[in-house]
């Protein structure tokens, strides 16, 4: 691991550096503010899970956009979902296309990155440079498999507070993200209320319904009934599980669109043909349209990554740590919050983030709620969404003026 | 939906009202009133309203505010959360004007209601002598474009807070600008006020 470049070292002296943090450090490619940075983070305790398993030293993936300035109050933590990445605002290394939140983060958007430090990173579990199931386990120099511990979300957010605190950073002006990134963005508000200066929850849930759990569990038993799947192994196999994958892929897929935008963009108009072939090809649009979002999928994640990511949603409940009780959880939290919903939701629906809403005005916290109508499904929050745009815009600039 | 713009109006709510009191407005519109009570009285405000745009105003001017509607949301807040809760110009577009008031006032410790009194004389005349549904700067919309669903007078007002168990502690006069100490229902009370505003409050079992 220790493989830092000289310039590396050079930079590593300006970074501030925690005293109990053991901190090896290094860059791929160029000294570019928004270039993927991997940094390896580990606390004298080592980092102790929820499974009761703990990880000795750790790496964390992440990308930087902006400066943070010298009163060290402009800093915004993205959270990534399921699929996400740490590639926000960046093109992928792999799709080569531009940044998941691209149309949110950059110059004058929303989160504007001439003005504020935005960090993104990668969670460990995930298969894009922090610490997870495809990457070598330092203690026995194997790769991990399903010998990675199961994690869960307020593990990811413990893996993320020590990134801030390497950064520097003691209160961060806003943690934000849709989906599993809500999630994570409510278990900051929760466990860390101090440092969370604001935070916007997206198209997000407290907890797992029965519906998202068998949904993960459709995915997940479709990686493992693919034979390449090998129990774990696979990596040093020129077969994997991509058949597996990409089938989890494509019911996920599912899940994240809408009836009607199914329909207004494929109904069942037929692929390339007049006439059915009376065959199992994929005769209708939308059967083509979701074997290439599955085969595009395989190219840049990992099978077993989607195993531990998706069990540590399921797994999420962020008042687990208080016996169920949502007051109990958020009684300390101080942020400013914005909470949105998309009205054709089904995965993560309104009345979901509605829960969040009433806790947080039990609570008397400052929240603020707005329901996006659109027909583009749970995916809205990656779409091109002008009152997406216009809420986060609003909000992030009048809560960073009155600061 | 709601009419009232004019800083006078603003003015003797903001009367009504200690300083760094807690507020909710339901019906907030851009969150003019609840900016101007920020100023005024320092107070920690809350918006409620339905109509998104003015909910994206809101969020771009600093307040806190719920997408939301007086008639379901109100029950999502705990008793006595605020010191005052404020409905400008909205009761009489509830779908449940009773049950608006009763959540009013079992959120917050007082509530300051507002409405267009259908009971003054211009109106009255309007449908005596014209006999067509009345059009006035206060009530400008066509009988079937208007959103206002539950028109009512200061007296009928005055029976539905007897019938709430809710007590009238204080009533504005918008053309003097003075407040007044509630005596009862009279006749000329609901002639002479275009606009009914009163502060109410639970009365305590």
């Amino acid at each position: 691991m220790s493989t830092a470049c000289g310039r590396c070292k050079n930079a590593a002296k300006e970074v501030y550096k925690p005293p109990n943090l053991v901190v090896r450090w290094f860059f791929f490619g160029l000294n570019k503010m928004n270039e993927n940075k991997i940094v390896e983070l580990a606390t004298e305790q080592a980092l102790v899970l929820d499974c009761g398993k703990s990880l000795k030293s750790f790496k964390t993936a992440y990308t930087t956009y902006g400066k943070l300035n010298d009163a060290k109050d402009n800093a915004i933590l993205i959270c990534h979902a399921l699929t996400g990445d740490q590639y926000v605002a960046s093109n992928h290394p792999i799709t080569k296309k531009e940044g998941w939140w691209s149309y949110i983060v950059g110059p004058e958007k929303p989160i504007d990155t001439n003005k504020f430090f935005v960090v993104c990173p990668n969670v460990i579990g995930g298969c894009m440079g922090s610490t997870g199931p495809k990457e070598i386990n330092s203690e026995t120099g194997k790769v991990y498999g399903t010998d990675f511990p199961v994690i869960t979300i307020a593990d990811m957010v413990r893996a993320q507070k020590l990134l801030i605190d390497y950064l520097g950073i003691e209160k961060i002006f806003c943690v934000t993200g849709g989906s599993m990134g809500g999630m994570l963005v409510l278990e900051w508000l929760s466990k860390f209320p101090e440092m969370v200066h604001s935070a916007i929850p997206i198209a997000t849930a407290t907890n797992h319904s029965a519906q998202n759990i068998a949904l993960n569990e459709l995915a997940r038993q479709s990686i493992m009934a693919d034979p390449n799947w090998n129990s774990g192994n696979y990596y040093n196999s020129d077969n994997k599980p991509l058949k597996g994958l990409s089938v989890a892929r494509m019911a996920a897929h599912i899940s994240y669109l809408s009836k009607d935008a199914l329909h207004s963009k494929f109904g069942r108009n037929l692929q390339d043909k007049s006439s059915l072939d009376y065959s199992f090809d994929a005769d209708f649009q939308i059967e083509s349209y979701l074997r290439h979002q599955g085969f595009t999928f395989v190219d840049r994640f990992d099978a077993n990554s989607y195993l531990y990511i998706t069990r540590a949603m399921d797994y999420f409940d962020v008042s687990s740590s208080n016996d169920g009780s949502l007051i109990e959880s958020f009684k300390n939290t101080v942020s400013k919050v914005l909470c949105i919903s998309f009205t054709s939701d089904w995965l993560y629906p309104t009345s979901e983030n509605k829960k969040i809403v009433k806790v947080f005005n039990t609570l008397g916290i400052n929240v603020s709620f707005i329901e996006i109508e659109t027909d583009g499904g749970h995916d809205s929050f990656l779409l091109e969404e002008p009152k997406l745009f216009e809420a986060m815009q609003g909000f992030i600039k009048s809560t960073y003026e009155n600061l | 939906m709601s009419l009232i713009n004019e800083k006078k109006d603003f003015k003797i709510i903001a009367d009504l009202i200690p300083a760094n009191s807690s507020v909710i407005d339901v019906g907030c519109n851009d969150g003019s009133l609840l900016e101007f009570l920020k100023e005024e009285k320092d107070i920690n405000g809350r918006g409620m309203e339905i109509d998104q745009q003015k909910v994206q105003l809101c969020l771009s001017k600093g307040i806190s505010v719920i997408e939301g509607d007086a008639d379901l949301d109100l029950y999502d807040y705990p008793d006595n959360l605020f010191d005052y809760s404020i409905l400008t110009y909205t009761l009489q577009a509830t779908k449940s004007p009773k049950n608006v008031l009763s959540e009013l006032v079992r959120i917050s410790s007082k509530a300051i209601i507002s409405f267009p009194n259908f009971g003054h004389w211009k109106i009255a005349t309007s449908l005596l002598i014209k006999r067509k549904m009345p059009i006035s700067e206060k009530l400008s919309y066509s009988w079937h474009e208007t959103p206002n669903l539950h028109f009512c007078t200061i007296n009928d007002f005055i029976d539905l807070c007897e019938e709430a168990g809710i007590r009238i502690e204080k009533q504005a006069n918008l053309k003097t600008n003075r407040l007044n100490k509630f005596y009862g229902k009279n006749l000329l009370n609901s002639y002479f006020n275009e606009v009914g505003l009163f502060l109410v409050s639970k009365i305590k079992n």
